[in-house]
């Protein structure tokens, strides 16, 4: 899955339309839907940090979701479950600071993942030996307004726009902290970790 | 030592970099600087370097042990509610 290839939200409001005949109306729901489950459970686990909060966030979302798809003009409907995601996470959780993900040792999940599914390669076996425990220290210490940038786009593989609209802040600012975010860990892992062959 | 040119044009590259590797269609750069800034890290091993420790850190991200991920039961679950949601909408 690569979000990158999405084009960005045009802008926050969704334009109305008239309500489709119901056979219509939820074959139009799963459409939009179904393809961006797997991603939505992500960035919900990534905002609660729990999995059976992440499932409870889903579905609250999911309920949301189909009750405003009259209003969903049908352009990225990623961008559009995302903002629903963290709009239902706000009214959930209200004590949460904005543009943060869950608290790191609700997010540090050492355990190998089930039904996860990745192919690593020998150089990512290199690198994972290697780098690993660094970057889980690395990450650890930063702020967590950089450390959910990071994570959405840098772990989650979602777009700058996905990653703005999944945390309320403009892409602007998405794209600086992000900047920061990398040259912090960068920094800290050094040239010896990162490019152990080059230097 | 390196001129003031040098020097201007390795600031103004390492400005574009994580642009350059992201592509994100939020802030594609135009092919006028993607050209320049091919052309500067072909001959300038600093920024090279740079260039090659952002690659590594992404990847390095990518399969980050630490990442939270979702598991089939999970799905299977959530995509039982769209059904049942999709199925209220016909009744």
């Amino acid at each position: 899955m690569s979000g990158k290839r999405d084009e960005p939200p045009s802008g926050s409001d969704p334009v109305s339309q008239p309500s489709a005949p119901p056979d219509t109306r939820a074959e139009a729901f799963r459409e939009h839907v179904e393809p961006e489950l797997e991603v939505m459970l992500r960035v919900a686990l990534s905002l609660t940090g729990r999995r059976p909060d992440a499932e409870d966030l889903l579905q609250e979302s999911l309920v949301r979701a189909y009750k405003a798809l009259d209003r969903f003009d049908g352009r990225h409907p990623r961008a559009w479950l995302l903002t629903i995601v963290r709009h239902t996470h706000l009214n959930m959780h209200r004590r949460q600071r904005p543009g943060t993900l869950a608290d790191w040792d609700a997010l540090g999940d050492p355990r190998p993942a089930f039904g996860a599914n990745r192919q690593a390669s020998a150089e990512d076996t290199v690198l994972d030996g290697t780098l690993d425990n660094q970057l889980h220290d690395a990450i650890r210490e930063l702020s967590p307004k950089f450390r959910a940038v990071l994570i959405l786009v840098d772990v989650q593989d979602l777009s700058y726009a996905e990653a703005a609209a999944t945390l309320g802040i403009p892409v602007g600012t998405v794209m600086s902290r992000l900047s920061r975010a990398r040259d912090r860990i960068r920094r800290r892992l050094g040239v010896q970790t990162l490019t152990p062959g080059r230097s | 030592m390196m001129s003031l040119r040098d020097l201007v044009a390795c600031h103004w590259s390492a400005r574009r970099i994580q642009r350059y590797l992201d592509a994100d269609p939020s802030a594609i750069l135009p092919p006028q600087e993607i050209t320049r800034l091919e052309a500067h890290l072909a001959v300038c091993e600093r920024c090279s370097q740079l260039t090659a420790e952002h690659r590594a850190l992404r990847r390095a991200l990518e399969s980050w042990s630490g990442a939270v991920t979702p598991d089939e039961a999970s799905l299977t679950r959530l995509r039982s509610v769209v059904d049942e949601l999709s199925r209220q909408d016909r009744s």
